[in-house]
């Protein structure tokens, strides 16, 4: 689900970080200009993903400081890594919240993973949920047990699409924040949804395994 | 808006490579990490703290590229190494929903379970998450 991409840009260097390094200068501007944030359209056009971290400085060209500004600009070449899950990958996922459109999962460092409805096993039920009013739960139903979606296990989903949502000139005062990145994950197979589920079948499949 | 160039979408990386990536920076589990946030920033750290609870925490190089080389006899695509390398399936039913049409490629779903088994560490187990103690000298051995 992660993997590096090289950018090209180019990074103005504030006069307040010159005493710096000028490899530490730039990760600096970098890092301020791409990471902690939910952001730049361009990037997800570029379908790169969603920026995690810096790798590395390949090179840093330049300097030149153009006319009427105080600070040096560099044409650098970085690698940063980034989230792309791939369509068909298996991840590993908690469970966030549900209600009566499907479920939404979290990695942690991103949180917007949504199961629709089609995609949770049949045949399943939603209910209101007793320890929260505000939400829905989901429960499958197979061989007459019943199987509750919630938080107490990690839930492994198929990635089926990745969406890169434009972003809206209007917003509702109470809409949700825009997410630049969606994945839309299954659960509707052998092997996914709560890992609880499965527990069973390889404590069947593998006697010595020493669990 | 900024004129940003990509030049290339380079290499897939496991979960344990950015893992060990994250480690060389400094990141670590124990609760002094407000000492590492120099190199480790909030974000690193979110993604720090997923892997750790992920089959990623337990692996090594070694393991990793030893298992890679050996499914070259399994006759599986690179996404497919990655994705087993990431979830470290333990049963026939872990691993179906990784593989496209195992039936029709005849794959060897008991080899490629087995290798798992012999090569990849088992997961960071959920009382081992709760002890403190027991996941730092986890750390510490890997590292």
């Amino acid at each position: 689900m992660f993997c590096l991409s090289e950018l090209e840009d180019t990074v103005r260097v504030p006069p307040d970080l010159l005493k710096l390094p000028l490899e530490v200068a730039i990760k600096k501007v970098l890092q301020k200009l791409f990471l902690d944030k939910v952001f730049s359209l361009t990037f997800f056009l570029l379908s790169i993903g969603l920026c995690l971290f810096i790798y590395d400085i390949k090179s840093a060209e330049g300097g030149f400081v153009l006319p009427g500004d105080g600070a040096p600009t560099y044409k650098v070449v970085f690698i940063i890594v980034v989230f792309r899950p791939f369509v068909g990958e298996v991840i590993a996922a908690r469970f966030k919240e549900s209600d009566s459109n499907g479920l939404r999962l979290t990695l942690g460092f991103f949180e917007d993973i949504y199961v629709p409805a089609p995609l949770i096993p049949r045949p399943n039920r939603c209910e209101p949920d007793p320890c929260n009013r505000n939400q829905m739960r989901w429960v499958w139903i197979f061989e007459e047990q019943e199987y509750i979606i919630d938080d107490s296990y990690q839930i492994n989903f198929r990635v089926e699409n990745i969406s890169y949502p434009p972003v809206p000139t209007e917003r509702a005062e109470d809409a949700k924040l825009f997410a630049p990145m969606v994945i839309t994950g299954a659960i509707d197979d052998d092997g996914l949804g709560p890992v609880s589920w499965w527990e069973g079948c390889s404590e069947r499949n593998n006697e010595d395994d020493d669990t | 808006m900024k004129n940003i160039i990509v030049k290339a979408n380079a290499g897939a990386l496991t979960n344990f490579e950015v893992l060990d990536l994250l480690n060389s920076r400094g990141a670590s589990k124990d609760t002094t990490r407000v000492i590492a946030s120099e190199t480790v920033s909030r974000s690193e750290y979110k993604v720090y703290d997923y892997l750790m609870e992920t089959a990623a925490s337990t692996q090594t190089r070694e393991s990793v590229t030893k298992f890679s080389d050996k499914c070259k006899d399994f006759k599986l695509a690179k996404a497919e190494i990655l994705n087993i390398i990431n979830l470290r399936p333990s049963s026939d039913v872990e691993l179906t929903p990784i593989l496209e049409k195992p039936d029709e490629r005849e794959i060897d779903i008991e080899g490629i379970l087995a290798l798992v088994q012999e090569l990849l560490p088992p997961l960071p187990t959920v009382e081992a998450q709760k002890e403190n103690e027991q996941e730092e000298t986890e750390n510490d051995e890997q590292s």
